[in-house]
């Protein structure tokens, strides 16, 4: 019995101390999260089919490539980034156009500007919407973009959805860069004595869709299908093409392409610390194109912050209907192109990544969060090579509010 | 425009994806260590923007969840 009225007691009195508890006041806090990424790539190419030209001639080309990414974590529902870069472009093909044949290499610009918004919304954490616009002027290009996107994760995270509509309106008139006036098309300089085209303005509307799903805890698969649309002037104004009976023109293509992408992607981890990356997409456009594409990564963590990433790119392509050789195309032909990247041929791109992470954690305001480092060799069996690095330093702040 | 004429490798994409889909396991919170790991993200990584860039505009295939499709001329 005394047994019984301790515990009754016990319990009463904890009862009592419970209700006048006051409750637990916690304070929720914002973080604030933001990350610059700076990225330097570097681009050096060479080749001997040029279609500025006409199918044969260097390709010699070499592009630094200075880019700053920020992206503001404004709140857990706000978004903002800025990507901003400059290429430089030193060609030597380019110096083709209407320059001196035998003048040192041209050296032209291009600046771009994207500005990002990302918006999480409140009611529905699990769905968001974005958009940006994007700017770009080169000297013979500027172009004005804008995209609209929207994704949804299911409550579980094993399923994802996004869908983005992006749309570009480009100028192909010459001159923006070094002030020439009035803007023009330029043509190869032997080819002025006529305008070649009516129109300068090239539109592109991309829809680009994906669904992730996952499989299990260590493998994820994506769907990427997509389709896009451009029309206007396709062709470029300054590649020569030359004819069976040595006669020469400008580049002429349609004037629509309708592109169909299927893009699928396997994540696996395979053991503890390696991830196995294998992409594939099939392509067809009504050029005539058709071409398959595999992608494989390999990613070994050899200790917790450094991974180091094997990578293999293996593409193949038939040629666009309207491609021939350097004089090899028939003068009653209505399209002709001898641009390369429309021909027929294999590709591989072999490379090797190292990335080290979490090299500044734990210090205060910005800190060097990830050191990215990669080479690749990339080689077409038309013999058009390039060597391509990367040096991405990504730093991070995050602060509480 | 293009033809209606099928393609295998589109068949094999869905007769895969049906298999893989069905195979589909829930997948706790608490198991999602590996599925948030950085390498196990689909789609595009910084690092990969130049070697997308070289792709879209030295092959004539662009899109897919792969690179770039538009916005540069990309014709030296």
């Amino acid at each position: 019995m005394k047994k019984k009225y301790i515990v009754f007691g016990a319990v009463a009195f904890s009862s009592i101390c419970g209700f006048g508890q006051q409750p637990v006041n916690y304070v929720k806090k914002k973080i604030a999260k933001s990350t610059i990424e700076i990225v330097y790539s570097q681009y050096i190419q060479n080749g001997d089919h040029s279609a500025i030209t006409g199918g044969i001639g260097t390709e010699k080309l070499l592009v630094y490539e200075p880019e700053i990414i920020i992206n503001k974590q404004v709140d857990s529902l706000n978004a903002y980034s800025v990507d901003v870069g400059i290429d430089v472009i030193t060609s030597a093909s380019l110096d083709n156009i209407d320059f001196v044949m035998s003048s040192a290499s041209r050296v032209s610009k291009r600046g771009y500007l994207r500005l990002g918004y990302e918006r999480t919304v409140k009611q529905n954490r699990n769905l968001s919407f974005g958009g940006s616009g994007y700017f770009s002027i080169e000297s013979a290009y500027t172009s004005l973009g804008a995209s609209l996107s929207a994704e949804y994760t299911s409550p579980d995270k094993s399923k994802a959805f996004s869908a983005e509509l992006e749309s570009y309106f480009d100028d192909l008139r010459w001159g923006r860069l070094n002030g020439e006036r009035p803007l023009r098309l330029v043509y190869p300089v032997e080819l002025r004595y006529r305008e070649w085209y009516d129109e300068y303005k090239r539109r592109s509307f991309n829809l680009n869709l994906s669904y992730q799903q996952t499989i299990n805890e260590k493998m994820v698969i994506a769907f990427f299908p997509g389709a896009s649309y451009q029309f206007g002037l396709l062709a470029t104004p300054y590649h020569r093409v030359y004819f069976k009976d040595s006669s020469e023109r400008v580049e002429n293509v349609p004037d629509k392409r309708f592109k169909i992408p299927l893009g699928v992607q396997l994540n696996s981890f395979i053991g503890r610390r390696s991830v196995l990356r294998v992409y594939y997409r099939f392509y067809k456009d009504d050029f005539g194109i058709i071409a398959h594409t595999l992608n494989t990564e390999f990613a070994m963590k050899l200790t917790p912050g450094w991974t180091l990433t094997p990578l293999l790119h293996l593409y193949t392509q038939t040629a666009a209907s309207f491609f021939k050789p350097y004089e090899q195309h028939d003068p009653s032909q209505q399209f002709y192109t001898s641009d390369y990247d429309l021909s027929a041929f294999n590709s591989y791109e072999a490379g090797i990544e190292s990335r080290f992470a979490g090299i500044g954690k734990g210090e205060k305001g910005f800190f060097c969060n990830v050191i990215t480092l990669r080479y690749s060799y990339y080689k077409r069996s038309e013999g058009l090579h390039a060597h391509l690095i990367t040096l991405l330093m990504d730093f991070m702040n995050q602060k509480r509010k | 425009m293009l033809q209606p004429k099928k393609q295998p490798v589109v068949y094999i994409l869905c007769i895969a994806a049906i298999i893989l889909h069905a195979s589909c396991k829930t997948v706790k919170p608490y198991q999602r260590a590996y599925l948030n790991d950085d390498a196990m993200q689909a789609g595009k990584r910084p690092a990969d923007k130049l070697s997308s860039a070289v792709h879209t505009y030295r092959e004539g295939a662009s899109g897919g969840g792969s690179g770039k499709t538009s916005g540069g001329c990309g014709c030296n």
